[in-house]
């Protein structure tokens, strides 16, 4: 099956590379390589004004985009600050309630004594396995 | 003769020991330049346009022509993408001709097949059909099979990832054998 396939794919490659040879009858004309450089020279002018044209507008394009930028600005800026402003203390505001709450629990007396207690019993318990192996190689 | 040498001057050179000319380039490359522009536009008239074309640009860019790369690749990528240009210009109207051809170029039933117009024939659908395949089947499949390029040297031509220029032959080809079988 896998080799029905190869051969039609090489089959196909041979057909294809011969059919897309060009045949004598199809050879072009020899380009003139003079008539080339000639109508390059010719045309570099216009090519070379329309380059600078393309340049210049777009120079101006980015001048003017500059421009209306500096001039939008003083006006904007004022507006969007205070939009900051505003946004950022409707966000402080938001985080404060949820973490005053969190705050308050935290004051309670029970929470530093058991969080105290939870580490002193991580610590007893780290130095329980420390012990372990020496005692295994001093045995 | 004058003109060659008239260019060898007027045209930028030289990185290497023996740098490349824009008429050696010319003279060495023009029939595979027309060659590439005629089976991707399936046109004679088109392909000429294109292949002046292209060394008109190659001219107009000789100076910024890397030297240690080949020509032959930096001609052909001027080519493909200028065929591809008039392709997509005159598509409609040259798939319309090309229809035609391939009608014409099909069996004829009253005639009778010695060995040469059997290979014509077939030649020339193959042609047709790869002139209809989708521009970017077309342009892979006459790089390799007209140009004769390596997968790496067709993704150096055509900017495209290597894998992607292997699938594109693999479906290309795919397209061909379905395209062929049905015109039988």
């Amino acid at each position: 099956m896998r080799n029905d396939r190869r051969d039609d794919d090489l089959f196909d490659e041979m057909r294809l590379r011969r059919a897309l040879r060009l045949e004598a009858a199809e050879l072009p004309p020899r380009l003139d390589i003079a008539a080339i450089a000639a109508r390059a020279r010719a045309e570099r002018p216009a090519f070379a004004a329309a380059s600078l044209a393309s340049r210049v507008f777009a120079g101006v394009a980015a001048a003017g985009l500059a421009g209306l930028v500096v001039a939008a600005l003083p006006v904007v800026a004022p507006a969007m600050a205070s939009d900051l402003f505003t946004a950022a203390i409707e966000t402080l505001t938001r985080v404060a309630v949820p973490a005053s709450a969190l705050l308050s629990l935290a004051e309670q007396p029970t929470i530093p004594i058991a969080a105290l207690a939870a580490l002193a019993v991580a610590i007893v318990h780290e130095y329980t396995l420390r012990r372990e192996p020496v005692r295994e190689v001093t045995s | 003769m004058a003109a060659s040498v008239a260019l060898r001057i007027g045209l930028p050179m030289t990185r290497l020991a023996s740098p490349v000319t824009f008429a050696d380039g010319v003279r060495e490359h023009q029939d595979e330049v027309y060659g590439v522009a005629l089976r991707i536009t399936g046109d004679r008239d088109a392909a000429l346009d294109v292949a002046s074309s292209t060394f008109l640009k190659a001219y107009r860019a000789f100076d910024r022509y890397d030297q240690t790369r080949p020509l032959r690749h930096w001609l052909l990528r001027i080519a493909t993408n200028e065929a591809i240009t008039y392709v997509r210009k005159r598509g409609r109207e040259l798939r319309r001709r090309v229809e035609v051809e391939h009608a014409s170029a099909l069996a004829d039933p009253t005639a009778t097949p010695d060995a040469e117009s059997v290979a014509r024939e077939d030649r020339a659908r193959i042609r047709a059909a790869v002139s209809l395949l989708p521009e970017l089947y077309r342009v892979v499949i006459v790089l390799r099979y007209f140009n004769d390029l390596s997968v790496d040297e067709i993704a150096h031509v055509t900017k495209r990832p290597a894998s992607t220029v292997g699938v594109q032959l693999l479906r290309g080809r795919a397209l061909l054998r379905t395209t062929l079988g049905a015109g039988r």
